[in-house]
């Protein structure tokens, strides 16, 4: 297990977020506002030399969800939709950035937002719909 | 991971690192088409004990962009684009099914949906963009 960065801890989501992971949280995020970080491995690559395309939307699905669990005002939410557009190629060993906005929250659904940039390039851009259970 | 087929499926050959991570996963030709499978395992679940979104994208990933590259005469092709709607989940246990439908091919690109199907039920539902590269103008 890789040690958190400066700032950051490990996300302690059982299942497959710790079997891809670790994946960090730096400690100053806000409800509506959260920073992830993530450093791919070999594991995480394609057979171009690239992240797999799957990483990087479980990467976004993992930081999104957590995001809307922590607006979620104490319940839960699932996603219902998730959006990827892959706009460059994630290299090994370059931390990948994710910031995360809550774009809205309602009774019963967050719309979310994810940009993930590594090496000071956007790799990819990503919008979802979760629903909050039981609301 | 050592899994054994079901009857009448075959290991898909896996290239990318990451999806022989994931995986196995599974294809067989049923009717004509070709279906991919795999076995959510528990290691594939969420905190929420069903199959995390983000394992079913990356099956979904590795059976579209297969498709993808026999639509395009097996060009390197990468993901432009994915729109995911999770209908219902999958469970630790359950069989996912899909058979991807390349639904438009131009010059640059390939669009392919499917639908993925956890013991029969719908779960989830995909459209990707491809971009096929290739060395020059075709």
């Amino acid at each position: 297990m890789t040690d958190a960065p400066q700032g950051y801890e490990a996300l302690t989501i059982p299942g497959f977020a710790q079997t891809v992971g670790p994946v960090f949280r730096h400690r100053d995020g806000s409800e509506m506002q959260q920073r992830f970080r993530f450093v791919p491995e070999e594991r995480h690559m394609n057979g171009a030399g690239s992240v797999h395309g799957g990483m990087l939307m479980t990467l976004a699905d993992i930081c999104m969800g957590r995001s809307a669990n922590l607006a979620a005002e104490g319940g839960r939410a699932v996603t219902v939709s998730l959006n990827c557009d892959f706009v460059g190629p994630g290299k090994l060993d370059e931390a990948i950035e994710v910031e995360v906005a809550v774009t809205r929250r309602t009774r019963s659904v967050l719309f979310m937002s994810a940009t993930l940039a590594g090496g000071g390039r956007i790799l990819m851009t990503a919008s979802g719909v979760w629903k909050r259970l039981g609301a | 991971m050592t899994q054994t087929p079901p009857p009448g499926w075959r290991a898909m050959d896996l290239f990318d690192p990451y999806e022989r991570y994931c995986g196995p996963f599974f294809e067989r030709d049923a009717d004509g088409r070709r279906e991919c499978g795999f076995r959510v395992e528990p290691r594939h679940l969420n905190a929420g004990g069903v199959a995390h979104g983000g394992m079913l994208l990356t099956f979904a990933d590795a059976v579209l962009g297969s498709a993808a590259w026999e639509a395009c005469g097996r060009a390197p092709c990468v993901t432009l684009s994915m729109q995911s709607q999770f209908v219902a989940v999958a469970r630790g246990g359950d069989w996912v099914t899909c058979r991807a439908e390349v639904t438009k091919q131009t010059r640059a690109l390939v669009f392919v949906r499917g639908d993925f199907f956890a013991e029969g039920a719908l779960a989830l539902s995909v459209a990707s963009i491809w971009k096929i590269l290739r060395a020059g103008p075709a």
